[in-house]
């Protein structure tokens, strides 16, 4: 076991090094964007991994989060991943099965494109989403992201 | 206790729920899984006594949630569950608890659950019913032991879940306590098929905690729990007592295309009386496992495990036990080590095919635990391999 622990730290050493040295483009396509309601104005990644990862689902003023996605495959889906949330798409999609098979938590609500999203956002108090390409509308704010 | 745990989240439950007129349709979610599949373990009893292919290989499940305002929800799931001689068959109810979202801020989550809860201590504990939450449909032995599954799975009891980030990355804390009930199957599957008496738990005590950024994850973790056990008529065991403690630690490495994952566990156990008075016998087993999976497409991912469990650190080969058996017991029955080879195509949106081979060394984890079965399991070395088709909406 001491030999397989001394292993590990050393594998653990490497790994650490490799992901402090990934660099993610802060220039994305993908806004995030609330309904206009929404009274925060910035997040952290980490706050909006909480957020999109449905543990936390209460903004801060008490008014419920409602989190809409897009299909996995989506452009869109794909740059929140891998710009804002900087998880890869197959770790939020297994965190989301994990809540929804284990009582822990309900997956979001998957729209089937953009013009949905931007509906479900202005029509929705309290929804979170996110879209390619848009960073303001009518009835809809982009939320700025603000490091970590 | 596990009847008036239930009680108690259905009364809280049908409590708040009168109170509330809200839109429920907007409140209530469901969600369910099915999976059937054709396995088979030539030369041990894991599966079926006569070692032949067979289709006892079934997990369905519903579950439902309900919401009752920003602090309260509901969360049940009912599954029913064949898996031969591996855990016994049946309707179950999963879990079912009253979750309190305690805080609920963008810096802290802590959610406490009251009823039967899940083990959220492990990689895969909370969903290992689950076909495509899990990376191969037999889970390493060693950390997820089937004969041990429904003390394993989680408790009639408490659990707090908190979750909150800070410079060094972000944490997550699990904690719970309470017991499981041990059906006279099961009770057979951890002792010897002669036993006709009752295991109680008295408790499981578990908790971990957790650091992970978006690539890396630890854990570290720690069980305490104790048994009774009250023997039958002509029994061929007296009552008893044991205790199991055990430290685990967990990690993964998530990387774009492949991922690779390890739990290890160091456990002591402690038996009195059971065979006769003053009987004691402590010992302490280890084992785990390293596991890498390769995300071929979005669809396919092949998966390769190491698995090492040792029944006794101190007699790793089996020798030792063999010997004070008079040779009874072989040596193969204090370990076990696997290899395995599976792959899972998501070939449908919710459609699930799952196959895999294990190659076996030992018995140290076939069931049943105290006094093995060596007559049925008379190979050192065996083979299991399976298919399995599932389907979640």
């Amino acid at each position: 076991m001491k030999g397989l622990l001394s292993r590990l730290a050393q594998v653990t050493v490497i790994l650490l090094i490799l992901t402090s040295t990934v660099v993610f483009s802060k220039e994305t396509p993908v806004s995030v964007l609330v309904n206009v309601e929404v009274q925060t104005d910035a997040l952290t990644s980490s706050q909006l991994r909480k957020i999109f990862s449905m543990r936390q689902t209460v903004w801060p003023d008490g008014q419920p989060i409602i989190v809409f996605v897009l299909k996995t495959e989506s452009a869109a889906h794909q740059a929140l991943c891998k710009d804002v949330l900087k998880m890869f798409p197959y770790q939020i999609e297994r965190l989301w099965n994990k809540l929804a098979y284990s009582g822990l938590g309900d997956k979001p609500t998957e729209l089937s494109n953009q013009k949905e999203m931007l509906e479900k956002l202005q029509q929705t108090p309290g929804a979170i989403g996110y879209m390619l390409n848009i960073n303001s509308g009518n009835k809809i704010k982009k939320i700025e992201v603000v490091g970590e | 206790m596990k009847l008036k745990v239930i009680l108690l989240t259905l009364i809280c439950f049908l409590n708040v729920a009168l109170s509330f007129n809200a839109n429920a349709s907007d409140q209530f979610n469901w969600r369910g899984f099915v999976a059937q599949g054709v396995i088979q373990a030539q030369n041990s009893n894991y599966i079926d006594d006569d070692g032949d292919a067979t289709l006892k290989l079934t997990e369905v499940g519903i579950n439902a949630s309900y919401t009752l305002d920003t602090n309260f929800r509901v969360a049940g799931q009912i599954v029913y569950l064949n898996g031969g001689n591996r855990y016994p068959e049946g309707l179950r109810v999963d879990y079912l608890f009253l979750d309190w979202r305690a805080i609920n801020s963008l810096d802290w989550q802590v959610n406490m659950h009251l009823g039967r809860v899940k083990n959220y201590h492990w990689i895969y504990s909370s969903t290992r019913d689950v076909p495509h939450t899990r990376p191969t449909i037999i889970l390493p032995q060693s950390i997820y032991f089937d004969a041990f599954r429904d003390v394993a799975l989680g408790v009639d009891g408490v659990a707090i879940v908190a979750n909150t980030a800070n410079a060094l990355g972000e944490w997550e804390f699990n904690w719970s306590y309470g017991n499981s009930p041990i059906s006279e199957e099961q009770t057979k599957n951890l002792i010897a098929v002669t036993a006709s008496g009752d295991i109680e738990q008295k408790f499981v005590h578990q908790g971990n905690l957790v650091w992970h950024n978006q690539a890396l994850r630890f854990s570290a973790g720690l069980l305490d729990s104790k048994f009774k056990y009250v023997s039958g008529d002509q029994d061929a065991f007296i009552d008893g007592d044991a205790q199991i403690q055990r430290l685990m630690l967990h990690g993964t490495y998530d990387a774009k295309h492949w991922q690779l994952a390890f739990e290890l566990f160091r456990e002591r156990s402690i038996y009195e009386d059971l065979i006769f008075p003053g009987f004691i016998n402590d010992s302490t087993s280890e084992g785990g496992y390293i596991q890498g999976r390769y995300f071929i497409n979005k669809d396919i991912t092949a998966t390769a495990r190491l698995d090492i469990f040792d029944l006794d650190r101190k007699d790793r080969s089996g020798e030792k036990r063999a010997a004070l058996s008079g040779g009874t017991v072989p040596a193969y029955f204090g370990f076990q080590d696997q290899f395995t080879l599976g792959a899972s195509w998501t070939f449908s949106e919710n459609w699930q095919l799952q196959a895999e081979f294990h190659r076996v060394k030992g018995t140290g984890r076939l069931a049943p635990v105290f006094l093995p079965n060596t007559i049925q399991n008379d190979h050192k070395y065996w083979n299991i391999w399976g298919i399995q088709l599932a389907h979640w909406f």
